[in-house]
């Protein structure tokens, strides 16, 4: 391990790449306090300039872009009460009521050593558990990665919410049957081309990525236009901050809520399909909860702790995502998946092996994520009050800036004019889709998938002579097809028996 | 009654139904027909399962919120979808610097900004600062004027 993180450090230090963190989490943070654009938009925006990079380089920007964004976006959740994305929603329950009492300034600080705190920390828990998951994965085969891509791909839709849950798994099988459009990889035979040579190389990831994040959400944007006023508090938030001290109480009461959430962050984003939006509401109510009924009711109003704990905890679910990213090739989350992608992009296939063949890969990233941690406090709290002016550019210069971008990303990476008109085509149906609150993660997770799954089941009914037996017969497989069907059944039947019992409390009460 | 997940489910049914539907367009060779695994399966139980679970959205309730188009400005999103589209049209034939200088003109004027020289100022150095970082900064070529003129 100690040979890893010297290889680790030697990458993520050389001069070029000090200047990629640096670079990332500014851009990222400047990205993710759009309100509306989250850590996905930003790594999407970011893929065209990582892929003139070399992997190390590329991984360690799109990550140092990852913090980034995640902390921009809990910088507009407090200044202006518009999370960017959904992670940094609890962040906002308490961060806003403290920026609206001209405390701004403070509820900054107090977000990012909690950011800081929890994305270490979690970096420490990384360095030990993806080495040893790694080892462990070695002895992993097809069917089992058949079954951990459908428990990763249930997992995603089963944490989608109530009522959520078939919608974000019917969006998954889109995404699995957007990425069977092209040449089957094993037969050769082309797939729902529709007679068009620009399909016959499949639809590309970036394109995908590019029109159903970064375009829908400026064209959802422009469809629905802020008020005078909400400009206008945009405006005066990113002007006044006042100090940014935090006092010795302050510190004694963040320290302990920054313990317990980083370990429950870590837990929570290891698990594939939980991610940063669980782990931080996890982390907020347990502290509400441990706080008892004084502090406990300052939650909502300003509490140090509301607002350490989801910051804490969000970053390190983000940290923790890396795990099954890096270990088993299988991406937690739909930001993860994105940048399984871009890994894939460069030829690079994560799993087990990157951490034997490409350790200097595996290693960078790992150590680039305390070097990013450590920039975002030293560099990105002191310029807050500039980037924060950000929130009073006029949109009427942002959107088409966003839209110019987001084609012109994916227009310079293949020089096809065709791809600018499947992305319009594509965010047309995003936007639609996003009305209608289909969620666009799981989609993105199944197409980034799909290639994957069809190889692993190819390879499984290849080696048991065409029977479905293996997903039965081999232990390890059948024990992650049950938590994936577990997964599958738990939310309705909590609902269920929820409904149920509430019924018969309701009937047992006398009139 | 029309819910958002009802809406979604039909429209989804019909995209799974034309993928079922194309499936048969995949031609397979006389010796990979009978194989265990071909070019189809994924196809076939993909569009099945994505068919079940489009249809259950249809019966099921979901949220029972129904899709609430108060307020959306429909004009000024076609109108950057067409822009977008002929952007894509034009960029080979105008050049990197002229269509989305215009681009983002046209852009910025869609969205309020009446005044032509501001506008102009924050396009024009924009675009040009960006060609050069992307010819000299990453190596990457992109025609910076119409083909004529080149």
């Amino acid at each position: 391990m100690i040979d890893g993180i010297l290889i680790g450090l030697s990458t993520a230090l050389s001069l070029q790449n000090l200047l990629f963190v640096m670079m990332g989490c500014l851009v990222g943070t400047f990205i993710g306090m759009l309100p509306g654009l989250g850590p996905m938009s930003a790594i999407a925006l970011m893929i065209p300039i990582a892929a003139t990079l070399d992997p190390a380089a590329g991984i360690i920007l799109m990550a140092a872009v990852y913090y980034g964004a995640i902390f921009g976006g809990s910088t507009s959740s407090i200044l202006i009460n518009a999370p960017g994305v959904a992670s940094t929603v609890a962040t906002s329950f308490d961060g806003y009521p403290m920026a609206r009492s001209g405390q701004a300034g403070k509820a900054l600080a107090i977000a990012a050593y909690s950011s800081f705190s929890g994305g270490v920390i979690a970096a420490i828990f990384l360095l030990v558990a993806a080495p040893s998951l790694a080892s462990v994965s070695l002895a992993f085969q097809s069917t089992d990665y058949f079954a951990l891509m459908v428990l990763g791909l249930v997992a995603v839709a089963a944490f989608a919410g109530k009522g959520s849950m078939v919608k974000a798994l019917l969006m998954t099988v889109v995404g699995l049957m957007l990425s069977t459009v092209g040449t089957d990889q094993t037969q050769g035979v082309a797939r729902f081309t529709l007679g068009m040579i620009d399909l016959v190389d499949g639809i590309s990831f970036l394109l995908l990525v590019m029109a159903t994040f970064a375009l829908s959400e400026a064209l959802m944007a422009i469809l629905r236009p802020k008020d005078d006023s909400a400009r206008l508090e945009e405006k005066e938030a990113s002007q006044k901050l006042g100090s940014m001290k935090v006092s010795r109480e302050e510190v004694k009461e963040m320290v302990p809520v920054i313990s317990r959430s980083s370990v429950l962050g870590f837990i929570v984003g290891v698990l594939p399909g939980a991610g940063a939006t669980i782990a931080s509401f996890l982390a907020y109510g347990t502290e509400q909860r441990i706080a008892g009924p004084k502090k406990g009711a300052e939650f909502g109003k300003g509490s140090v702790r509301g607002l350490s704990a989801p910051e804490t905890a969000n970053n390190a679910a983000a940290t923790g995502s890396f795990v099954p990213l890096l270990t088993l090739g299988i991406p937690g989350s739909g930001t993860t998946a994105i940048m399984l992608g871009a890994l894939i992009g460069y030829g690079i296939q994560p799993g087990p092996r990157l951490y034997l063949d490409q350790p200097d890969v595996f290693w960078s990233v790992i150590v680039s994520m305390w070097i990013g941690n450590i920039i975002l406090l030293i560099l990105n709290l002191p310029l807050i009050p500039y980037i924060a002016r950000v929130l009073a550019i006029p949109s009427r210069f942002l959107l088409p800036l966003i839209l110019f971008f987001s084609l012109i990303g994916v227009y310079f990476v293949s020089f096809n004019t065709f791809d600018i008109q499947l992305m319009v085509l594509f965010a047309i149906a995003a936007v639609g889709l996003r009305l209608l609150d289909f969620p666009m993660a799981p989609m993105i997770l199944g197409f980034i998938l799909g290639g994957m799954m069809e190889e692993n089941l190819r390879r499984a009914l290849l080696i048991n002579d065409g029977s479905w037996s293996f997903l039965w017969e081999r232990g390890l497989t059948l024990s992650i097809l049950v938590i994936a069907a577990l997964c599958l059944l738990a939310p309705p039947l909590v609902g269920w028996i929820t409904k149920y019992r509430n019924r018969n409390t309701t009937d047992a009460t006398p009139d | 009654m029309l819910t958002k997940t009802r809406i979604g489910g039909a429209l989804l049914l019909v995209f799974c139904l034309t993928y079922w539907w194309l499936i048969r367009d995949i031609r397979l060779l006389p010796f990979q027909v009978n194989q265990a695994f071909t070019a189809r399966t994924i196809p076939e139980l993909l569009a099945i399962i994505g068919s079940g679970l489009a249809v259950l959205c249809l019966i099921l309730p979901g949220s029972g919120e129904k899709p609430d188009l108060k307020g959306l400005d429909w004009p000024r999103v076609i109108g950057f979808l067409v822009l977008m589209s002929a952007y894509g049209l034009l960029i080979r034939p105008l050049g990197f610097l002229l269509s989305t200088t215009a681009f983002l003109m046209i852009g910025f004027t869609m969205l309020g900004e009446r005044r032509i020289w501001i506008s102009a100022a924050v396009a024009v150095p924009l675009v040009v600062g960006f060609w050069v970082l992307m010819t000299q900064g990453l190596d990457v070529y992109i025609a910076p004027l119409p083909a004529a003129l080149n």
